[in-house]
Protein backbone atom coordinates (compact mmCIF):
# COMPACT_ATOMS: atom_id res chain seq x y z
CA UNK A 1 0.00 0.00 0.00
CA UNK A 2 2.52 2.29 0.99
CA UNK A 3 4.68 1.89 -2.59
CA UNK A 4 0.96 2.63 -4.09
CA UNK A 5 1.05 5.61 -2.26
CA UNK A 6 4.19 6.64 -3.30
CA UNK A 7 3.18 6.29 -7.12
CA UNK A 8 0.33 8.02 -5.82
CA UNK A 9 2.32 11.07 -4.85
CA UNK A 10 4.77 11.14 -7.56
CA UNK A 11 1.68 11.38 -10.81
CA UNK A 12 0.44 14.42 -8.41
CA UNK A 13 4.03 15.83 -7.84
CA UNK A 14 4.55 15.46 -12.03
CA UNK A 15 0.91 16.72 -13.22
CA UNK A 16 1.67 19.96 -10.75
CA UNK A 17 4.18 21.80 -13.63
CA UNK A 18 2.40 23.01 -16.39
CA UNK A 19 5.95 22.67 -18.58
CA UNK A 20 5.41 18.70 -18.01
CA UNK A 21 1.49 18.80 -18.57
CA UNK A 22 2.51 20.32 -21.67
CA UNK A 23 4.67 17.31 -22.38
CA UNK A 24 2.00 15.27 -21.98
CA UNK A 25 0.01 16.60 -24.39
CA UNK A 26 2.64 16.69 -27.04
CA UNK A 27 3.03 13.45 -26.38
CA UNK A 28 -0.60 12.73 -26.43
CA UNK A 29 -1.45 14.79 -29.55
CA UNK A 30 1.57 13.66 -31.98
CA UNK A 31 2.34 10.12 -30.18
CA UNK A 32 5.76 9.30 -29.22
CA UNK A 33 8.43 11.87 -29.62
CA UNK A 34 12.29 12.33 -30.21
CA UNK A 35 13.63 14.10 -27.02
CA UNK A 36 15.42 16.67 -29.04
CA UNK A 37 11.72 17.44 -30.40
CA UNK A 38 10.37 17.82 -27.50
CA UNK A 39 13.14 19.91 -25.82
CA UNK A 40 12.79 21.82 -29.05
CA UNK A 41 9.18 23.59 -27.81
CA UNK A 42 10.33 24.81 -24.58
CA UNK A 43 12.86 27.12 -24.15
CA UNK A 44 14.63 26.06 -21.27
CA UNK A 45 18.32 24.52 -20.85
CA UNK A 46 18.51 21.05 -21.73
CA UNK A 47 19.62 19.86 -18.28
CA UNK A 48 16.71 21.15 -16.78
CA UNK A 49 13.87 19.62 -19.38
CA UNK A 50 15.86 16.61 -18.86
CA UNK A 51 14.93 17.00 -15.17
CA UNK A 52 10.94 17.39 -16.10
CA UNK A 53 11.17 14.24 -18.46
CA UNK A 54 12.94 12.49 -15.18
CA UNK A 55 10.05 12.93 -12.90
CA UNK A 56 7.50 12.08 -15.70
CA UNK A 57 9.61 8.68 -16.15
CA UNK A 58 9.87 7.82 -12.31
CA UNK A 59 5.93 8.72 -11.92
CA UNK A 60 5.42 6.49 -15.01
CA UNK A 61 3.70 9.14 -16.82
CA UNK A 62 6.23 8.36 -19.88
CA UNK A 63 8.31 5.71 -20.77
CA UNK A 64 11.53 6.01 -22.82
CA UNK A 65 13.14 3.67 -25.90
CA UNK A 66 16.19 3.92 -28.03
CA UNK A 67 15.17 4.16 -31.77
CA UNK A 68 18.63 3.75 -33.66
CA UNK A 69 20.21 6.89 -32.80
CA UNK A 70 16.99 8.96 -31.06
CA UNK A 71 15.66 8.24 -27.73
CA UNK A 72 11.79 7.95 -28.33
CA UNK A 73 9.32 9.29 -25.36
CA UNK A 74 6.03 7.53 -24.97
CA UNK A 75 2.68 8.71 -23.16
CA UNK A 76 1.60 5.84 -20.43
CA UNK A 77 -2.12 5.86 -19.48
CA UNK A 78 -2.35 3.89 -16.84
CA UNK A 79 -1.09 6.30 -13.92
CA UNK A 80 -3.29 8.70 -15.20
CA UNK A 81 -6.40 6.36 -15.12
CA UNK A 82 -5.78 6.44 -11.63
CA UNK A 83 -5.63 9.82 -11.00
CA UNK A 84 -9.01 10.23 -12.45
CA UNK A 85 -10.12 8.11 -10.05
CA UNK A 86 -9.03 10.48 -7.58
CA UNK A 87 -9.93 13.61 -9.33
CA UNK A 88 -13.81 12.78 -10.77
CA UNK A 89 -14.81 9.75 -8.75
CA UNK A 90 -18.47 10.76 -8.70
CA UNK A 91 -18.14 11.61 -12.49
CA UNK A 92 -17.09 7.98 -13.43
CA UNK A 93 -19.74 6.73 -11.30
CA UNK A 94 -22.08 8.67 -13.48
CA UNK A 95 -20.43 7.45 -16.88
CA UNK A 96 -20.78 4.01 -15.94
CA UNK A 97 -24.34 4.34 -14.55
CA UNK A 98 -25.08 6.24 -17.67
CA UNK A 99 -23.77 3.31 -20.16
CA UNK A 100 -25.85 1.06 -17.85
CA UNK A 101 -29.17 3.20 -18.76
CA UNK A 102 -28.02 2.90 -22.65
CA UNK A 103 -27.82 -0.98 -22.22
CA UNK A 104 -30.60 -1.31 -20.45
CA UNK A 105 -32.95 0.42 -22.35
CA UNK A 106 -31.39 -1.30 -25.77
CA UNK A 107 -32.38 -4.43 -24.04
CA UNK A 108 -35.93 -2.90 -23.55
CA UNK A 109 -36.35 -2.85 -26.95
CA UNK A 110 -35.83 -6.69 -27.00
CA UNK A 111 -37.84 -7.32 -24.03
CA UNK A 112 -40.81 -5.50 -24.99
CA UNK A 113 -41.29 -5.76 -29.30
CA UNK B 1 -21.58 27.88 -15.36
CA UNK B 2 -17.71 27.47 -15.39
CA UNK B 3 -15.79 24.07 -15.64
CA UNK B 4 -14.31 25.17 -12.71
CA UNK B 5 -17.32 25.23 -10.12
CA UNK B 6 -16.37 22.60 -8.18
CA UNK B 7 -20.05 22.33 -6.74
CA UNK B 8 -21.78 20.59 -9.80
CA UNK B 9 -21.53 18.14 -12.01
CA UNK B 10 -23.07 18.25 -15.34
CA UNK B 11 -23.09 15.68 -18.10
CA UNK B 12 -25.17 14.15 -21.12
CA UNK B 13 -25.72 11.72 -23.09
CA UNK B 14 -27.81 11.05 -26.04
CA UNK B 15 -30.38 7.79 -26.05
CA UNK B 16 -31.32 6.64 -29.25
CA UNK B 17 -35.05 6.08 -27.59
CA UNK B 18 -38.03 8.52 -27.06
CA UNK B 19 -38.04 10.75 -23.57
CA UNK B 20 -41.25 8.19 -23.03
CA UNK B 21 -39.01 5.29 -22.59
CA UNK B 22 -36.26 7.03 -20.84
CA UNK B 23 -38.72 8.11 -18.24
CA UNK B 24 -39.79 5.06 -17.23
CA UNK B 25 -35.91 3.99 -16.91
CA UNK B 26 -35.37 6.88 -14.32
CA UNK B 27 -38.85 6.49 -12.50
CA UNK B 28 -40.04 2.75 -12.16
CA UNK B 29 -38.59 0.65 -9.19
CA UNK B 30 -37.66 -2.23 -11.12
CA UNK B 31 -36.10 -0.23 -14.30
CA UNK B 32 -33.91 1.33 -11.52
CA UNK B 33 -32.70 -1.32 -10.13
CA UNK B 34 -31.37 -2.82 -13.44
CA UNK B 35 -29.23 0.52 -14.19
CA UNK B 36 -28.40 2.61 -11.05
CA UNK B 37 -29.60 1.17 -7.27
CA UNK B 38 -32.10 -0.84 -5.53
CA UNK B 39 -34.71 1.30 -3.90
CA UNK B 40 -38.36 1.75 -3.17
CA UNK B 41 -38.69 4.72 -5.71
CA UNK B 42 -42.48 5.85 -5.76
CA UNK B 43 -43.02 9.65 -8.36
CA UNK B 44 -43.74 11.73 -6.32
CA UNK B 45 -42.86 14.72 -4.35
CA UNK B 46 -42.20 14.23 -0.60
CA UNK B 47 -41.58 10.25 -1.23
CA UNK B 48 -38.22 9.62 0.75
CA UNK B 49 -36.60 6.19 0.24
CA UNK B 50 -33.40 4.50 0.59
CA UNK B 51 -31.22 3.26 -2.08
CA UNK B 52 -27.91 1.03 -2.06
CA UNK B 53 -24.82 1.53 -4.26
CA UNK B 54 -21.02 0.65 -3.85
CA UNK B 55 -18.89 2.79 -1.20
CA UNK B 56 -16.40 5.16 -2.73
CA UNK B 57 -13.81 5.63 -0.20
CA UNK B 58 -11.88 7.98 -2.15
CA UNK B 59 -14.80 10.47 -1.46
CA UNK B 60 -16.27 9.37 1.88
CA UNK B 61 -19.07 8.33 0.18
CA UNK B 62 -20.74 5.23 2.34
CA UNK B 63 -22.79 3.69 -0.54
CA UNK B 64 -26.19 4.25 1.14
CA UNK B 65 -28.22 7.38 -0.34
CA UNK B 66 -31.14 8.72 1.79
CA UNK B 67 -33.10 10.19 -1.65
CA UNK B 68 -36.52 12.42 -1.85
CA UNK B 69 -38.52 13.43 -4.59
CA UNK B 70 -37.92 17.16 -5.26
CA UNK B 71 -40.39 17.93 -8.29
CA UNK B 72 -40.54 16.44 -11.45
CA UNK B 73 -42.25 16.96 -14.44
CA UNK B 74 -43.41 13.85 -16.74
CA UNK B 75 -41.28 12.70 -19.74
CA UNK B 76 -38.97 16.54 -18.73
CA UNK B 77 -37.63 17.03 -15.93
CA UNK B 78 -37.12 14.81 -12.14
CA UNK B 79 -35.49 16.60 -9.50
CA UNK B 80 -34.00 14.52 -6.51
CA UNK B 81 -32.29 15.28 -3.16
CA UNK B 82 -29.86 12.63 -2.24
CA UNK B 83 -28.33 12.60 1.11
CA UNK B 84 -25.71 10.07 2.51
CA UNK B 85 -27.01 7.78 5.16
CA UNK B 86 -23.79 8.03 6.91
CA UNK B 87 -24.92 10.54 10.05
CA UNK B 88 -21.15 11.75 10.01
CA UNK B 89 -21.51 12.86 6.36
CA UNK B 90 -22.89 15.80 5.60
CA UNK B 91 -23.19 15.63 2.21
CA UNK B 92 -26.78 17.37 0.81
CA UNK B 93 -26.86 16.52 -3.12
CA UNK B 94 -29.16 17.84 -5.91
CA UNK B 95 -29.77 15.38 -8.85
CA UNK B 96 -31.56 16.56 -11.43
CA UNK B 97 -32.45 14.99 -14.70
CA UNK B 98 -33.30 16.77 -17.73
CA UNK B 99 -35.00 15.26 -20.94
CA UNK B 100 -34.49 16.59 -24.39
CA UNK B 101 -36.18 14.81 -27.35
CA UNK B 102 -33.58 15.05 -30.02
CA UNK B 103 -34.13 13.30 -33.13
CA UNK B 104 -35.83 10.31 -32.88
CA UNK B 105 -34.21 9.97 -29.47
CA UNK B 106 -33.99 11.86 -26.30
CA UNK B 107 -30.67 13.82 -25.00
CA UNK B 108 -30.40 12.80 -21.17
CA UNK B 109 -28.62 15.30 -19.05
CA UNK B 110 -27.69 15.03 -15.50
CA UNK B 111 -26.78 18.13 -12.99
CA UNK B 112 -25.85 16.86 -9.49
CA UNK B 113 -25.11 19.86 -7.81
CA UNK B 114 -23.89 20.43 -4.19
CA UNK B 115 -19.94 19.13 -3.77
CA UNK B 116 -18.48 20.67 -1.11
CA UNK B 117 -15.40 22.88 -2.40
CA UNK B 118 -13.59 22.62 0.69
CA UNK B 119 -13.56 18.78 0.25
CA UNK B 120 -10.22 17.78 1.37
CA UNK B 121 -9.79 15.58 -1.28
CA UNK B 122 -10.37 18.02 -3.93
CA UNK B 123 -8.42 20.34 -1.91
CA UNK B 124 -5.33 18.09 -2.62
CA UNK B 125 -5.92 18.05 -5.95
CA UNK B 126 -6.07 22.01 -6.45
CA UNK B 127 -3.33 22.60 -4.34
CA UNK B 128 -1.34 20.58 -6.76
CA UNK B 129 -2.57 21.82 -9.61
CA UNK B 130 -2.89 24.91 -8.77
CA UNK B 131 -5.65 27.67 -10.54
CA UNK B 132 -7.58 25.72 -13.51
CA UNK B 133 -6.54 22.61 -13.03
CA UNK B 134 -9.95 21.19 -13.91
CA UNK B 135 -10.58 22.59 -17.24
CA UNK B 136 -6.79 22.01 -18.05
CA UNK B 137 -5.83 18.49 -16.69
CA UNK B 138 -9.27 17.03 -16.27
CA UNK B 139 -10.25 18.02 -19.76
CA UNK B 140 -7.23 16.87 -21.47
CA UNK B 141 -7.49 13.74 -18.86
CA UNK B 142 -11.11 12.80 -21.01
CA UNK B 143 -9.52 13.20 -24.28
CA UNK B 144 -6.75 11.08 -23.63
CA UNK B 145 -8.92 8.38 -22.54
CA UNK B 146 -11.71 8.76 -25.17
CA UNK B 147 -8.42 8.08 -27.92
CA UNK B 148 -7.86 4.81 -26.36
Amino acid sequence: MIAERTTEDQVFAALSSPVRREVLRLLREEGPRPVQALAGRFEMSRPSFSEHLRVLREAGLVTERKAGRQRLYQLEAVPLLDVQEWLTPFERFWREKLTGLRDLLDRLEDEEP
Amino acid sequence: MSDDDLTALHLDQFLPHPPAKVWRALTEPDLLARWLMPGDFRLEVGHRYVMRAVPMPSTGFSGTVLAEVLAFEPERMLRLRWRDADPADDTDWTVTWTLEPEGTGTRLFLRHDGFDPDNPLQQRARRIMGGGWRSAVIRGLEDLLDSL
